[in-house]
């Protein structure tokens, strides 16, 4: 992702609202081929859609991989179907 | 996601759908219970609940369709119908007022941090964790659907009830106040947050 550095990217985004929308429906997978290759192109081109771009994806990297998980009770499950054979 | 029952589902059926597409999600639907309501009992009250509703309506569900999707609406709406009324402290702001206060789907776009990706890249599960619990339950809960459980807009929007913009321009504004606090976090613990490395 990091081959270009920043030396060619301008440092003022022409429409950072418009870009920005864009760049978060693409990183929530809400653009599939048709954002690939835009996203391409402001990330060669545009500083701050390219640091937006690995903020937003940062946050969304430690919320999936990091944010602590509570185990389920073990009799849950069991309470349950106990509960459900009861309605049958 | 239609109430309308399309047909009976006869009692092997129903038992092979609540043991093969119900069940697997109960992981997922704690975790949610829990981020609602930050209490191991309530989780559970609320799964539970969830599960039995989802028994007793199982000839609304259409199989092959998204049974996580479905469930996760049902616990929303114990949480918003039961769970909320009967709590004594009821949450400091609720779907209305956060609909009001917000009233419009019209976002404007803009960084509104100088938090660092490498600075978010290095902080610990409970500083995440901790950030997204401080989140109002609206904002708080767009974030447990999309990023923890991977939901999509169009799922979301049926899940939550609401438009796909409100969907996108809620889900923006929660990322916004929950880099806001982790550049909090970042400050604190003496994270570069304003010089390129
Ligand atoms: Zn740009």
């Amino acid at each position: 992702m990091n081959e270009n550095p920043s030396g060619e990217r301008k440092m003022q985004c022409s429409d950072e609202s418009k870009c920005f929308e864009l760049l978060e429906s693409i990183l929530d997978g809400e653009l599939q081929d048709s954002g690939k290759e835009v996203l391409k192109e402001k990330l060669a081109k545009c500083q701050p859609c390219f640091e937006h771009y690995h903020l937003e994806q940062a946050i969304r990297d430690v919320l999936k991989t990091k944010c602590t998980k509570h185990a389920v009770p073990n009799e849950l499950a069991d309470k349950i179907r106990q509960q459900i054979q009861d309605i049958k | 996601m239609s109430e309308v029952q399309r047909r009976k589902y006869s009692q092997e059926e129903k038992n092979a759908i609540f043991d093969g597409e119900f069940m697997p999600h109960i992981d997922s639907m704690y975790n949610f219970g829990y981020r609602l309501t930050f209490d191991e009992d309530d989780a559970k009250d609320l799964v539970q609940d969830t599960y039995l509703k989802a028994y007793r309506f199982i000839n609304s569900f259409e199989q092959g369709t998204n049974a996580k999707a479905w469930l996760f609406r049902i616990l929303k709406n114990s949480f918003i119908n039961e769970y909320r009324k009967k709590s004594k402290q009821p949450t400091k702001v609720d779907y209305q007022e956060v609909e009001t206060y917000y009233n419009s789907d019209d976002v404007h776009y803009q960084s509104t941090s100088d938090l660092r990706a490498e600075s978010v890249k290095d902080m610990l599960g409970d500083e995440i964790s901790n950030a997204l619990n401080s989140l109002a339950v609206d904002f708080r809960t767009v974030i447990i659907l999309c990023d923890l459980e991977g939901f999509t807009y169009e799922e979301m929007a049926k899940i939550l009830d609401i438009p796909i913009g409100t969907v996108r321009s809620r889900l923006h504004r929660a990322r916004n106040l929950l880099k806001e606090k982790l550049q909090g976090y970042a400050q604190n613990m003496g994270y570069n947050t304003d010089e390129e490395e």
